[in-house]
């Protein structure tokens, strides 16, 4: 009788019951969304910092002075520390290896450009722009053998005049800083020579190289006063062969934190200290907290104004059926019997808001993920619990007080024939 | 052997401003009897019947219906004690719009015990309404409305039935089907207690109290064999 009473109730007043589980499927709706893109954005805003380069440094364990990036520091030159290209595929084996998205080793030499009085000094950043690393021993049997990196993956941002140098054997290419480009008039195309000298003091022991210009580079930092050459040739030309200065590595750091990277980067290279871009990775965490503070406040908002709407029809249900309630109690209804009509009447409202409001936010999510992140956002069917839970909670609680109102009906009152 | 089955002792409801619907009212009622009140408008009628009725809350003074102080009982045991014992019948019948004849009766059983449908569908047969079975109230008279009213209130087997003006907005037709069937329950043993403004259905009980300014003006016998008056040959 009282599913009979119950569905009968809910049937005959399906305009009142359609705006009350419209409210909750908005609440539901936007809190799926937000919860859905809180749960990816993590790792779509991880990735989107990854278009603006590194935030790990991994060095030769030394004293060191900083040199390069604000903030970071790495092995001095003239300690002669370096890490072996050997060992770099050991990144890739670390407990977080997927998280690694890309390396570039980099080794620095000051070689000379231009002739007679315009000769002068500037940094040769020998590094991989793509080239194939072979995994020497995975991590897991299933983690691939070849592993392509280099600056190209790492530093996206980095406008390019020009091309990259794209063959990892290529030996006579070079891209130079847009300020290197302007001070010699070079252009793409151009041929570059640079001199190496072993003994730099006397300048002896010259080795020439010509380098062509295949791509001009613009950051608006230190690599605008750079020339970058395959690794190879900054190897030969200083006969370092198999050494770097620093490997830059791009963390993806959402579920662990970029220490931890850091910290396994250790225990596999173990002569060498891996550092955070502290700044980035702050900054990173910085917005990412914002981000779904903002989420969790709009989610707030858009229950409690779910809330208010479910609250406003449960009211005016109760107005409206006073008679009715004071007839059930006339007949022998207790609260406890008015109370779980009402509470069911609002259950009902809240799982068919949450079913709803989940699908919705579903959609909703990949909107948000396709406009705001051009991507799109995995749904989760472990928010259904927590969709339908929060559905039935906010319309529970939103009866709370117009199911109170209706146990405070006295018959007497209602049912008085005037 | 007569036996008092209500019994109001200085009983006094009173409103906000110093209004008295029931101003010190002491009076009995027998099992079996029918007991009309009547009086003017605002006189106490419906006041009266609701406090006996446990919809409401005496002010004053003590009701005893059925050996049961129920003065002393808080909301939920008057509930209780109302579906055990009264059945109500009301001139505005105050049916469920959206639940047929059958499940309006059968709402009453729900909240009393258990739901039998077979006796619902009696307790509607019985006041004549057997082909009306799956009719909501929009559907039905003004009389059939009342007679499912009546149904509803039989329907838990209730020893006392209060009528509030049970044919005041039914047609003299409809009115005396109505009647008839009070007369009937009357006839089985039921306690009747009805208000009523019309003083040809105030006589067809066994005792008329009359009612002013919520104090007993007048209290006549009718059938002085149910008040013990003369003894039943």
């Amino acid at each position: 009788m009282f599913l009979r009473i119950l569905w009968k109730s809910l049937s005959k007043r399906k305009s009142r019951i359609a705006i009350a589980v419209i409210s909750v499927i908005m609440g539901a709706a936007i809190a799926t969304a937000l919860l859905s893109v809180s749960l990816d954005v993590g790792e779509k805003v991880g990735y989107e910092f990854r278009k603006y380069g590194a935030n790990l440094m991994v060095v030769p364990e030394s004293d060191t002075i900083e040199v390069g990036f604000p903030g970071v520091d790495f092995g001095s030159v003239t300690e002669q520390r370096y890490i072996n290209e050997s060992d770099l595929w050991k990144i890739k084996t670390i407990f977080w290896r997927n998280n690694v998205l890309g390396f570039a080793p980099i080794l620095y030499q000051v070689v000379s450009i231009g002739e007679g009085e315009d000769e002068q000094n500037v940094v040769l950043a020998g590094t991989y722009f793509s080239k194939d690393i072979e995994i020497i021993e995975p991590y897991s049997s299933n983690d691939p053998l070849i592993f392509n990196t280099g600056i190209q993956e790492i530093s996206p941002w980095w406008k390019v005049s020009g091309n990259w140098i794209e063959d990892q054997n290529d030996t006579t290419s070079s891209m130079v800083g847009i300020n290197v480009a302007e001070k010699l008039n070079l252009e793409i195309g151009d041929t570059l020579t640079i001199r190496y000298y072993a003994n730099y003091e006397e300048l002896t022991n010259e080795t020439v190289y010509n380098l062509k210009v295949k791509g001009i580079v613009e950051t608006d930092g230190n690599e605008d006063n750079q020339i970058f050459v395959n690794l190879q040739v900054a190897q030969d030309l200083t006969g370092r062969n198999d050494k770097v200065h620093m490997i830059q590595v791009s963390a993806l750091c959402n579920a662990c934190p970029v220490d931890t990277f850091a910290e396994e980067i250790e225990g596999k290279i173990t002569y060498a200290e891996a550092r955070t871009v502290k700044q980035l990775v702050s900054a990173e965490m910085n917005i990412l907290g914002k981000i779904e503070d903002m989420m969790f406040l709009v989610t707030i908002v858009a229950l409690l104004a779910s809330a208010l709407g479910v609250m406003t029809t449960m009211t005016t249900s109760v107005i409206e059926r006073q008679k009715e309630i004071g007839l059930m109690k006339s007949v022998g209804a207790e609260d406890k019997k008015i109370v779980s009509l009402f509470l069911s009447e609002a259950s009902i409202i809240g799982v068919i808001g949450g079913i709803f409001g989940y699908i919705i936010g579903i959609i909703l999510s990949q909107f948000i993920g396709l406009s705001v992140f051009n991507t799109s956002i995995t749904p989760r069917f472990e928010i259904i619990p927590i969709a339908l839970g929060i559905s039935v909670g906010i319309t529970l609680l939103a009866s709370a007080l117009p199911v109170r109102r209706a146990t405070k009906i006295e018959p007497a009152i209602v049912l008085r024939g005037e | 052997m007569t036996k008092e089955i209500i019994r109001l002792i200085n009983l006094t409801k009173l409103y906000e401003k110093d209004t008295r619907p029931i101003n010190n009212i002491t009076v009995s009622m027998n099992k079996g009897a029918w007991t009309s009140i009547m009086g003017p408008s605002g006189s106490g009628k419906t006041t009266l019947l609701n406090l006996i009725g446990c919809l409401d809350s005496a002010t004053k003074g003590s009701i005893h219906i059925n050996g049961t102080e129920i003065t002393k009982l808080n909301r939920n045991q008057l509930t209780k004690f109302r579906r055990e014992n009264i059945g109500l019948i009301f001139q505005q019948y105050h049916l469920v719009p959206y639940l047929t004849a059958v499940e309006n009766v059968m709402m009453a059983q729900y909240y009393h015990s258990f739901v039998e449908e077979s006796e619902a569908v009696d307790a509607l047969k019985r006041v004549g309404l057997g082909h009306r079975l799956k009719h909501v109230p929009a559907h039905l008279s003004g009389g059939e409305q009342q007679r499912v009213c009546i149904a509803r209130a039989l329907i838990n087997e209730p020893e006392i039935l209060l009528a509030d003006e049970p044919t005041g907005n039914l047609d003299q037709k409809n009115g005396e089907v109505v009647l008839k069937l009070i007369k009937e329950l009357h006839k089985e043993g039921h306690t009747i207690v009805l208000v009523t403004h019309n003083p040809d259905i105030g006589r067809l009980g066994d005792r008329l109290i009359n009612l002013i300014d919520g104090k007993i003006s007048s209290d006549s016998i009718i059938n002085k064999m149910k008040y013990g008056i003369i003894k039943e040959v």
